[in-house]
């Protein structure tokens, strides 16, 4: 087991991981899982300084991993969802509640033709007074 | 030549099956023999068949049956109008006084879209539910005399979903297991091992005696 910490690097790179595809990602998840489980029975049975600061390391590498792994996910969904008419609520736009059910910006801009008309004919003048 | 069929003097009965007077009319030659024999009058067919017999090919004339009379019709007139006009549909027969609701049809759902974009992996897997060992003097008794591992455990475990995590981590079948949740708000396990495994010897493989 110590072979296989010093084999380890000591903390994976995003960068590396989004070369990789889905089942290594989720083979090194399963290695890190099982490296993070060793680390706390040997906290319990009284561990050196440096295997209790390596915790800390797996523990952000493991977030890493499944960060890049729903990261690459979503982003393939969308370009799946790109064409189709309705997409999954957590793709959608999330701001808050009120601005979705706000007009959208065409849909306040929108003018009748008598409007148009009457603007076209008579826009707000601007004035100067000579000196 | 047509043969009318007169029920003038007729009493009673089905009007269709009773033997009638055969009226005879002369129609004009150099027409074409056509014997029009319909469902109704059984008696008016023997008769078709008895004339078109003694007819020869060479006087062409037609031999139409007549249609029902007025009589028919006007009989027919009064029971629809007995009837009604909104008519009458066959009421269905009730067996028990019990109504019970009518079963209509229920359609599956088959949705536009997806609500959630993809279901999520599995939140408690084997390394979340067994999360440390206890190696307190208490829990080093256990294993000695009583064959059984004590660990902490996520609370939202149970039994059975210990036990496959103790499978899955360590390969070991446990015996049976029960659990406590300790003051602390953590769940605490007794897992029972089988006879033929002891208890000292995974506890050294996993590493933490």
């Amino acid at each position: 087991m110590e072979r296989r910490e010093e084999r380890e690097l000591a903390a994976v790179k995003a960068y590396e991981l989004r070369t990789k595809n889905k089942a290594e990602l989720t083979k090194q998840l399963e290695e890190l899982k099982q490296e993070l489980a060793s680390l706390k029975v040997q906290k319990v049975a009284g561990g050196s300084a440096g295997k209790l600061t390596k915790i800390s390391a797996v523990r952000k590498s493991i977030a890493r991993v499944m960060t890049v792994i729903t990261q690459t996910q979503r982003a393939q969904l969308r370009l799946f969802y790109q064409k189709k008419n309705f997409l999954p609520l957590d793709l959608r736009v999330k701001k808050t509640r009120a601005i979705r059910r706000r007009l959208t910006k065409h849909e306040a801009s929108v003018k009748t033709v008598k409007q148009q008309k009457k603007d076209t004919h008579f826009p707000l003048r601007k004035y100067a007074v000579k000196a | 030549m047509s043969i009318n069929s007169d029920n003038s003097n007729r009493r009673g009965g089905n009007p269709l099956f009773l033997s009638t007077r055969y009226v005879i009319q002369q129609h004009a030659p150099d027409q074409d023999v056509e014997a029009t024999i319909t469902a109704q009058s059984f008696q008016t067919v023997r008769l078709t068949f008895f004339i078109s017999a003694c007819v020869t090919t060479t006087t062409q004339q037609t031999i139409k049956i007549a249609a029902p009379s007025d009589k028919n019709k006007a009989l027919a007139a009064k029971k629809a109008a007995l009837k009604g006009v909104n008519g009458q549909k066959a009421r269905k027969i009730r067996t028990s006084t019990t109504f019970n609701r009518p079963k209509t049809l229920k359609l599956a759902r088959s949705p536009k879209y997806a609500r959630k974009s993809v279901p999520h992996v599995p939140r408690l897997d084997q390394y979340k539910v067994l999360k440390t060992p206890l190696n307190t003097e208490s829990a080093m008794k256990k294993i000695e005399e009583n064959n059984t591992l004590v660990f902490i455990v996520d609370v939202k475990s149970n039994k059975r979903q210990i036990k496959d995590a103790l499978k899955k981590m360590y390969d070991v079948t446990a015996l049976k297991v029960n659990t406590l949740i300790r003051p602390d708000g953590n769940k605490k396990a007794y897992i029972k091992l089988t006879a033929d495994v002891d208890a000292l010897d995974v506890a050294n493989k996993i590493g933490f005696i």
